[in-house]
């Protein structure tokens, strides 16, 4: 959907792909040609290069915009899409394998001056040696995939008796999710927040730093909210992670858009975690601050052609906030969530972005990532971005399956995170609410009433009480009084 | 018909009159109730504050406030006084149900065999995350419902223990 907004706006022919599970989706509605490419199960469509470039053949594209999931950070797929004879709209095969790899992207920030958090140089053989390493490091400690990021693989493991257990099943979900299986051992810093930098690399030596997100809010280390400007980052630590930033992705030969992670802990000293070689789904924010265009540019590098503006030239503006809404039950340990959407209202009005594939009549399956949209709020500061965002959420009604809403209408109101004050610890600190939100007599009222109505109906099959119903009537003629 | 409603920790009677009027707590409500989406969602005016109401689930209910989420109940009387007659599950015996939807991986216990409260039993697979499910207390594995490779819905029996002294 991103990709072919940008792709309309430039006059690219767009050409889309989809599983038997997509059929109905928006992206194949709006893309200019869409081609099936298999089952519901990603192997057999979305993580099948073979089917993509064979799609790609067929359709005459000139180049692939590999979004940012599936194969959107497979080296094997950049080289395949190049060796087509076609442009990956990404950092090139061989980058991405310099970055790819944990552990190699470690090494390679400790050399360009970089801090780097205390973890193993290589990826460790079997639970025995992640034992000795751990021990070495002093618990506790964070259990990674080497092969990828997006939470897959990643466990904190607070003392030696929970390493086995931790070990066994964070190799499956590795195993599962990327190439390699292999796991690395790393510091867990705790009360850390999750800073990241967006970077734009050209292919003539043109690198710039946007500005950081603080992506902190946090379950099973996926993000559910992130923001610019980080509350806790000010200019000086701002321009640090930049030029940080900056000198990883010179020191990898970087091209297009890229995002270096760090951990900044309660001092301000900062950590370099990874590098994400794709487009990130919090690009949002940056965009609405910089009023840049991130997929537009990403073609553009693509394309050849030179940054348009120099370091100098990059303004922010104002204050941005993401909420990502997911199909979970956040009162049962986010526990992912499956229906039809039945009712669906986006949220419009001042400052506010909406970036969703949301449709009613959607089913909601657990093939796919819970995301269901964005919701992204731009003021002239963040007080003024909270408010916008607070507006907009409890405007979105989603109805047909349990979302992450709730959660993000309480953590936009709640004192910590209106603060500024919330590190990676947060969600678990601060969900579920100790006390609810409550109704006044008059809403609980109504509730009440449509409790009734919505049960009544279900009993009776059908709904009942159209609106000029004898009791609505009645209740018309009550209020006149 | 008289309902005992629940709104989150408040407990209210409604009964919608024969003459269709709205009665909370014996008490009449000036309300007017528009249906916006049938069966889903309702414009309710009370004295003039205007509420909208959406049914964001129906199992467990639960409803959208003016933009607050809110669990909710109603049961007829009748149904009331039947469920609170009912409620015992089978002495001894412990349901293993699938907390979510998704691929059962691995089965690592069969039938027969005694294990600990907390073993992990079987590992679910939803969203790309692996889930042990643990031994709900000490027992024996008296029957597996699912096979490994088997998707399963939320709430679907995966497996039974009998309680073991």
């Amino acid at each position: 959907m991103r990709v072919i907004r940008a792709c309309h706006e430039l006059g690219i022919r767009s050409v889309a792909v989809y599983s038997d599970a997509d059929r109905q989706a928006l992206h194949v509605r709006l893309a200019d040609e869409a081609y099936p490419i298999g089952r519901a199960s990603p192997r057999e469509s979305y993580l099948a290069p073979a089917k993509l470039l064979d799609v790609a053949r067929r359709a005459g594209c000139d180049a692939v915009h590999p979004g940012y999931g599936f194969l959107s950070e497979s080296a094997d797929f950049a080289d395949a899409v190049r060796d087509a004879g076609l442009v990956f709209v990404g950092p090139p095969g061989d980058v991405q394998r310099r970055l790819g790899e944990k552990t190699q992207a470690r090494r390679l920030a400790a050399e360009a001056g970089v801090p780097v958090a205390d973890g193993t140089a290589d990826p460790v053989r079997d639970l025995e040696q992640a034992r000795l390493e751990a021990r070495r490091i002093g618990y506790p400690v964070m259990l990674k995939a080497a092969g990828g990021g997006g939470g897959k693989g990643m466990r904190a493991v607070a003392s030696e008796a929970e390493l086995a257990a931790a070990w066994r099943m964070s190799s499956g979900e590795a195993a599962g999710a990327f190439a390699t299986s292999a796991l690395f051992v790393e510091k867990l810093i705790e009360r850390a927040r999750h800073v990241e930098m967006q970077i734009l690399a050209d292919a003539h030596g043109g690198v710039v730093w946007l500005g950081e997100r603080d992506c902190s809010i946090q379950r099973r280390h996926q993000k559910l909210i992130e923001e610019s400007p980080a509350p806790s980052v000010d200019e000086a630590l701002r321009e640090r992670l930049g030029e940080a930033a900056v000198r990883i992705a010179r020191a990898a030969g970087y091209q297009n858009a890229g995002t270096a992670e760090f951990l900044v802990d309660a001092r301000g000293a900062f950590s370099f975690l990874e590098v994400n070689t794709r487009l990130q789904v919090e690009h949002p924010v940056t965009e609405l601050v910089t009023g840049l265009d991130l997929v537009a540019l990403q073609l553009r590098i693509a394309a050849g052609e030179p940054l348009p503006f120099t370091q100098s030239d990059v303004r922010r503006r104002g204050a941005a906030i993401e909420c990502r809404v997911t199909a979970e039950d956040t009162h049962r340990g986010f526990v992912p969530a499956t229906g039809r959407i039945a009712l669906l209202r986006e949220p419009a009005g001042p400052g506010v972005r909406v970036d969703s594939g949301l449709f009613e009549g959607l089913v909601v399956t657990s093939d796919y990532d819970p995301l269901l949209m964005k919701v992204i709020a731009h003021g002239a500061d963040r007080t003024e971005a909270l408010a916008r965002a607070r507006r907009a959420v409890r405007e979105t009604i989603v109805a047909g399956v349990p979302t992450s809403l709730a959660f993000h209408a309480h953590v936009l109101d709640e004192p910590d995170f209106v603060a500024g004050r919330y590190d990676t610890g947060y969600v678990s600190t601060h969900w579920p609410p100790r006390s609810p939100a409550r109704l006044d007599d008059s809403a609980a009222t109504a509730a009440a009433l449509v409790a009734v109505l919505a049960s009544r109906g279900r009993a009776a099959g059908r709904p009942v009480a159209s609106p000029d119903g004898a009791w609505s009537r009645a209740g018309r003629e009550e209020a006149l009084r | 018909m008289i309902y005992e409603v629940t709104v989150g920790e408040r407990r209210l009677r409604v009964e919608i009159a024969s003459d269709g009027r709205f009665l909370v707590d014996e008490t009449v409500v000036p309300a007017e109730a528009v249906e916006t989406r049938r069966g889903w969602q309702w414009s309710v005016r009370i004295a003039g504050r205007s509420h909208e109401v959406t049914v964001l689930t129906s199992d467990p209910l639960r409803l959208l406030v003016d933009g607050n989420e809110t669990e909710a109940s109603a049961l007829d009387e009748r149904a009331a006084a039947a469920s609170r007659g009912a409620g015992a599950v089978r002495g001894g015996h412990h349901e293993l149900r699938a907390p979510m939807p998704g691929l059962l991986k691995t089965v690592h216990v069969a039938e027969g065999d005694v294990v600990e409260r907390d073993a992990p039993l079987m590992t679910l697979e939803a969203m790309k995350m692996e889930n042990e499910l643990l031994a709900p207390a000490r027992g024996r594995v008296v029957r597996l419902a699912v096979g490994a490779g088997t998707k399963v819905e939320r709430g679907a029996v995966l497996a039974v223990l009998e309680e073991a002294d």
